[in-house]
């Protein structure tokens, strides 16, 4: 399963669920499935994505937040995962696209193309709701169960990497605004 | 009792919108804690692992909707510049960052000045506005005017406790 496939399995599982994006394949992955105004795509802070989405499930726990990270980015924020596993927010998932490299910056290889196990480190940081998965079907099973059994969850879809040929809107400031409109906050917010 | 300056550093903060608190702790801000804990319930704090991590967080809660206030140490800034300038800047998610100051005058500790020193030049080399509580009493108004500034204007705005504030004046207490 390239990551390509698992993104397009993740967007079908999708309604208007806001979704945080890793910066660059990703995000880049995720806007080829087609894009959507409840996309959240970031553009640097590499590492950040699951806390960005921490904090929105925090701020909205009647929406289920889903983040799609990196095994390279989350590597890079562990102390994220036991943030995660303290504050136990149900409606968050974090979703890590595990191909074993840096593949935005040329593929070099990761911790966990040498043993790393980032479903194992998640448990053991507090979060009891996890998995990993190799096929598409199981992918779409985990993530059907996402909808009843709360979380926090930890998804590890170990995925081939696909060469992105497509990027999502650069303008920052236009991704937040069509976000906030699109999950109601600005509303809220008399804007 | 309280020291007056986290009493007020407080009664800024409530009065600037926020109610959620992301940090990373310090003995001085320990004492804002103990406030908040105290005297606004309302007001939900979150424990970070490193302070680039309570900017995401925090970014996230923005977000979703809330008035979101970052608390660190002065020697935390240098772990969070690549959140500002990659995500709070460029996306204008503004927040109120609260920077309790090692490094300035009064410190005996060598190691925490040369970051000390830098936390202005770096603050408004990377676009973040910077506000300094000028004493106790000044607290209040410092602390609302910079995060209320910061949710109006949709940038992250910065406001400096300094250590003569915080660990050296006289111990009056509110």
């Amino acid at each position: 399963m390239t990551r390509l496939d698992a993104t397009r399995v993740l967007a079908a599982a999708l309604a208007d669920d806001p979704v945080v994006a890793s910066l660059g394949h990703p995000a880049y992955d995720l806007f080829a499935t087609g894009d959507r105004d409840t996309y959240f795509y970031t553009w640097g802070s590499m590492g950040l994505a699951s806390s960005v989405g921490l904090g929105l499930a925090v701020a909205r726990p009647e929406r289920r937040v889903v983040v799609l990270d990196g095994d390279g980015s989350l590597l890079m924020n562990l102390g994220s995962l036991a943030t995660i596993g303290w504050v136990k927010p149900k409606n968050l998932v974090v979703i890590v696209w595990d191909n074993g490299l840096y593949g935005t910056t040329g593929g070099q290889d990761t911790a966990t193309a040498h043993g790393a196990d980032l479903e194992a480190a998640a448990r053991a940081l507090g979060i009891a709701a996890t998995a990993t998965v190799r096929m598409p079907g199981e992918l779409e099973r985990v993530m059907a169960r996402t909808r009843t059994e709360g979380g926090p969850w930890v998804i590890v879809a170990k995925v081939d990497e696909s060469q992105p040929t497509v990027k999502p809107p650069q303008d920052c400031v236009a991704i937040k605004n069509r976000f906030m409109t699109a999950i109601g906050v600005h509303r809220a917010m008399g804007r | 009792m309280s020291p007056l300056w986290a009493t007020n550093t407080c009664a800024g903060l409530h009065a600037a919108g926020s109610r959620h608190v992301v940090y990373v702790p310090d003995n001085p801000l320990s004492h804002v804690l103990g406030v908040l804990r105290d005297r606004h319930p309302d007001v939900q704090t979150t424990i970070a692992t490193r302070e680039e991590e309570a900017f995401g967080i925090a970014a996230g809660l923005y977000l979703g909707g809330k008035l979101p206030t970052v608390m660190l140490q002065s020697s935390g800034l240098g772990n969070s510049i690549n959140a500002v300038t990659s995500l709070l800047v460029p996306y204008q998610i503004p927040m109120l960052i609260l920077i309790s100051m090692r490094g300035d005058a009064g410190e005996w500790n060598a190691a925490q000045v040369p970051m000390g020193r830098a936390v202005e030049p770096i603050c408004h080399a990377i676009g973040l506005s910077t506000v300094t509580v000028a004493s106790a009493e000044d607290a209040a108004e410092a602390v609302a005017l910079a995060g209320k500034t910061a949710f109006m204007t949709r940038l992250p705005g910065v406001c400096l406790l300094p250590r003569r504030v915080t660990a050296l004046a006289p111990n009056v207490v509110a």
